[in-house]
């Protein structure tokens, strides 16, 4: 399967050792696949499969703390693991370069984007300054950065995340290397611009003839950009394969597990009684922050503005937007986390918005929220039990009774009841999300909002979250507030969708609708942008190719 | 839910973190270990001072003024019978026994160190707490703060004792006070940094009411970081105690302390090195104790830490 004869990096049977006391013996366990000239292979894992340390290995980047204790690491026929450090940096750069998941920290700060490209080529050529300076030009030229000119006297801060990326990318190519190792280069990067990332490299990639090792834990990106795909689980390649193949028909349980649990852009359909009460409306919420200065006010930035909605008993409506677009700051006025500068907020037809702190002790019963990380929203301090308990006894009841309610919460957010008196750091991401939905579900809230509640967790354990949300959504008649990036996830869990741009809603309507007639540009932009959507990948039995 | 049923297994639990007891870690460090070792002893010699061969501090007695240490004094008892003292640090200008002084003077020192450490991180973490939590009062707080900060601790401890009489009192407070702002900057550092975590806004969100809040899950984030603070504050009012008694502002000369020790013997020092040579050792190895005892419990307990101090 593998054109041997002209892979740039072939990896056989590579082994390394975890240090003594990690939770398994080997960070990656005789992993062997390979990367041909031209050609795009991706590296599919969840978090903690082993797959950045494979292109640390490959890079001789390897953590200290890890060793390869056996296997080969081929680029061009040369085994990198033997190779020495000065060979090493010979190589770098000039044979195979990497791209990380966030340009910020891998670019540094106080150097111009062009004098950081401009180190490359000093160091590893010999041309001269006014040569070098043409090759970068051309280079940031070739990545499509705007006024090249500029960008190669801004540092990065200045820049767009997206434009960062294209530097480091720049940075990466410019020695024109055999082999590029990009490890999450999009994961951070809004869905419209990650979109744009793929494009550009696949497009230098076929234009310098690169084999690109792209590793990726999202499906959407490998259906987007890979030639080939190899499945890691636990440090093990499971399964090998070309795209097309391992896409619609996986012969690897594990890897069918993961397909399976990539969420459809297929809305689902559900019908809600458009009569049920409505559980919360906000009218003409918005939310300034003003840039105060000493001297003069700085200008207002309206972080949401004008956002009227309204989400009914049992109904789940969904918020999406990229990052900055104000929907985490709508639920946190809604969530009375911040004061929204203006408009309504009602709740079974009261304003809570202008409520002080002190008359919000009533109101915080009835809306409660669930945070995006969960390694952070649970005090590490504290038993999950006590935190369960928390809220039910700041409202007056007993412990006792609290904790039996909370063992009987642990049941249906299927963890075990035993196991309250343990502390979260014995719990893993997607269990520790559980807690906090039990958490919220402890004080019978009528509105249960989500604020990117599935976004870091692995996409088979999002699955089940989703699920579990959904669930009990219905099983306790709750209404739901869902706020997501991901177009993917909100087709599964929301009944209505509101689609937020700058701080104010462009389009709302029922998922269907505006999945299937999406009328604002903005919103078509950014199904046009959501990777793999024209891949139906495996799901519910649907098997095919788009 | 059938996913969810399939994939039971893979959120699966994660293994405990390897977390060694804290206990255990700080018994590997050396630091602590040899820090807390020196203050046990110093602290065992402080409380046992009358039982370790020692005469009244404050007895004066001229016949036997400036001698050598090791000199050795022969005392007729009230039944008349003949009995040796021997001084073994010498003895001052007025006859006392330096040895007596010295052992009696940790008693002070120790005293000043540990109740300015307490009462100083007591007073700074309410401060810090309401300077961190209640946003309109933390301007006005801090500016305070650096107010007293901009005074150097001695000029401003030097004052505090000059308005009020002396005495032991006296010079706990004049040192507290300037190292109050110390403690508040790093509460409130703490504070403003642990009230954007999602937990806390979890809390407030299930109606969680500001004190216990407060008490629950900011106040326990404060304590591994005041706990170091506190050993540099210790170290630090020790050195500054011993700076107000030998410029003879601190604790009356009646009590021995190791800074009055030191300023009695200045006058005849290339004579008599003796009588600062002691107190100073003691002195400098009570505070390279407590520093180290604190360094080792800052990379133990706050390893973020060590990179700020």
């Amino acid at each position: 399967m593998s054109g041997s004869a002209a892979a740039v990096l072939e990896v056989r049977g590579l082994t390394i050792a975890l240090p003594s006391g990690a939770d398994r013996a080997l960070a990656v366990d005789r992993a062997g696949f390979s990367v041909n000239a031209s050609e795009i292979v991706c590296l599919v894992g969840e978090s903690g499969s082993g797959k950045s340390v494979i292109a640390q290995a490959t890079m001789g980047l390897l953590p200290a703390a890890l060793r390869a204790a056996g296997g080969e690491v081929l680029l061009d026929g040369e085994d990198v693991l033997a190779a020495s450090e000065a060979r090493l940096r010979e190589l770098r750069c000039t044979r195979m370069s990497m791209i990380f998941q966030e340009p910020m920290t891998a670019l540094n700060p106080v150097m111009t984007c062009g004098d950081q490209i401009d180190e490359v080529l000093a160091t590893h050529t010999a041309l001269s300054a006014a040569h070098r300076r043409l090759r970068v030009l051309e280079i940031v030229r070739d990545v499509r950065l705007p006024e090249p000119e500029r960008m190669i006297a801004s540092y990065p801060h200045q820049l767009s995340g997206g434009q960062r990326q294209r530097i480091m990318i720049a940075m990466a190519l410019v020695l024109n290397p055999r082999l590029l190792i990009a490890d999450e280069p999009t994961t951070a990067l809004d869905v419209t611009t990650q979109a744009q990332i793929l494009e550009l490299i696949r497009e230098l990639q076929r234009k310098h003839d690169t084999g690109v090792l792209f590793i990726t834990h999202d499906f959407g990106v490998v259906a987007e950009i890979a030639d080939r795909v190899a499945v890691l689980r636990q440090g093990e390649v499971v399964e090998f394969a070309p795209a097309r193949e391992l896409l619609s028909h996986p012969r690897h349980d594990y890897t069918r597990m993961l397909i399976a649990a990539v969420p459809s852009l297929e809305p689902r359909q559900r019908e809600i009684a458009s009569d049920a009460p409505i559980v919360l409306s906000t009218e003409q919420l918005t939310k300034t922050y003003r840039r105060s200065g000493w001297l003069r006010r700085g200008p207002d930035v309206a972080a949401a503005a004008s956002v009227s909605l309204e989400v009914r008993r049992g109904e789940t409506l969904g918020i999406v937007g990229e990052s900055g677009s104000g929907k985490s700051t709508v639920a946190r006025c809604i969530a009375r986390l911040i004061e929204p500068s203006a408009g309504r907020i009602m709740l079974d037809g009261e304003d809570v918005a202008p409520l002080a702190a002190g008359a919000l002790h009533r109101f915080r019963r009835r809306v409660q929220i669930v945070f995006q990380d969960p390694y952070r929203s649970l005090n590490p301090r504290r038993t999950v039990g006590d935190s369960i308990v928390e809220g039910p006894m700041n409202y007056g009841i007993g412990r006792d009774a609290a904790l039996a309610n909370a063992r009987r919460l642990m049941d249906l957010v299927r963890l075990d009841p035993k196991s309250l008196d343990r502390y979260p750091h014995q719990f893993s991401g997607g269990q520790r999300q559980r807690v906090c939905i039990a958490r919220a579900l402890a004080i019978e809230p009528e509105l249960l909002i989500a604020d990117e509640a599935v976004s870091a967790l692995d996409v088979s354990v999002q699955a089940q979250v989703l699920a579990l949300l959904d669930e009990i959504r219905t099983e306790l008649n709750l209404a739901m507030l869902f706020i997501t990036h991901d177009l993917r996830v909100a087709a599964q869990v929301c009944d209505r969708v509101a689609v937020m741009q700058q701080g104010r809603i462009v389009e709302q309507g029922p998922v269907r609708e505006l999945f299937e007639h999406p009328q604002h540009e903005y919103t078509r932009a950014l199904f046009a942008a959501a990777p793999g959507r024209n891949w139906v990948f495996a799901n519910d039995g649907r098997t095919r190719a788009g | 839910m059938s996913i969810a049923a399939d994939l039971s297994d893979i959120d699966r639990a994660a293994p405990p973190a390897p977390q060694t007891h804290v206990g255990r870690r700080l018994l590997r460090n050396p630091g602590v270990v040899a820090g807390a070792a020196i203050l046990a002893l110093m602290f065992s010699i402080a409380l046992a001072a009358p039982w370790l061969g020692t005469v009244d501090p404050a007895a004066i007695n001229p016949a036997v003024r400036n001698k050598l240490p090791g000199y050795e004094e022969t005392l007729r008892n009230a039944d008349g019978r003949e009995s040796t003292l021997v001084h073994h640090m010498g003895t001052d200008t007025l006859g006392r026994d330096v040895y007596s002084r010295v052992v009696y003077g940790a008693r002070a020192s120790l005293l000043v160190g540990a109740s300015v450490a307490l009462i100083s991180v007591a007073i700074g973490l309410v401060i810090g707490l309401i300077a961190g939590y209640i946003r309109w009062l933390d301007g006005i707080v801090m500016r305070v703060m650096d107010g007293l900060m901009a005074i150097p601790a001695i000029l401003l401890a030097i004052a505090v004792v000059s308005l009020s009489s002396t005495g032991l009192l006296a010079v706990i407070v004049a040192i507290v006070i300037p190292e109050i702002p110390r403690v508040v900057r790093l509460v409130r550092s703490v504070v403003l940094s642990v009230r954007e975590e999602p937990y806390v806004e979890a809390a407030i969100s299930v109606g969680t009411p500001t004190l216990p809040l407060i008490i629950r899950h900011i106040l326990p984030n404060t304590v591994p970081p005041l706990i170091v603070q506190a050993t540099y504050i210790a170290a630090s009012a020790i050195l500054i105690e011993a700076i107000l008694s030998f410029l003879g502002v601190g604790i009356p000369p009646q009590t021995p302390t190791w800074g009055n020790i030191m300023a009695e013997g200045r006058a005849l020092f290339r004579i008599l090195p003796h009588n600062i040579l002691y107190p100073g050792i003691l002195l400098a190895l009570t505070v390279l104790a407590v520093n180290m005892l604190g360094d080792g419990l800052r990379d133990t307990l706050d390893p973020r830490m060590s990179k700020r101090l």
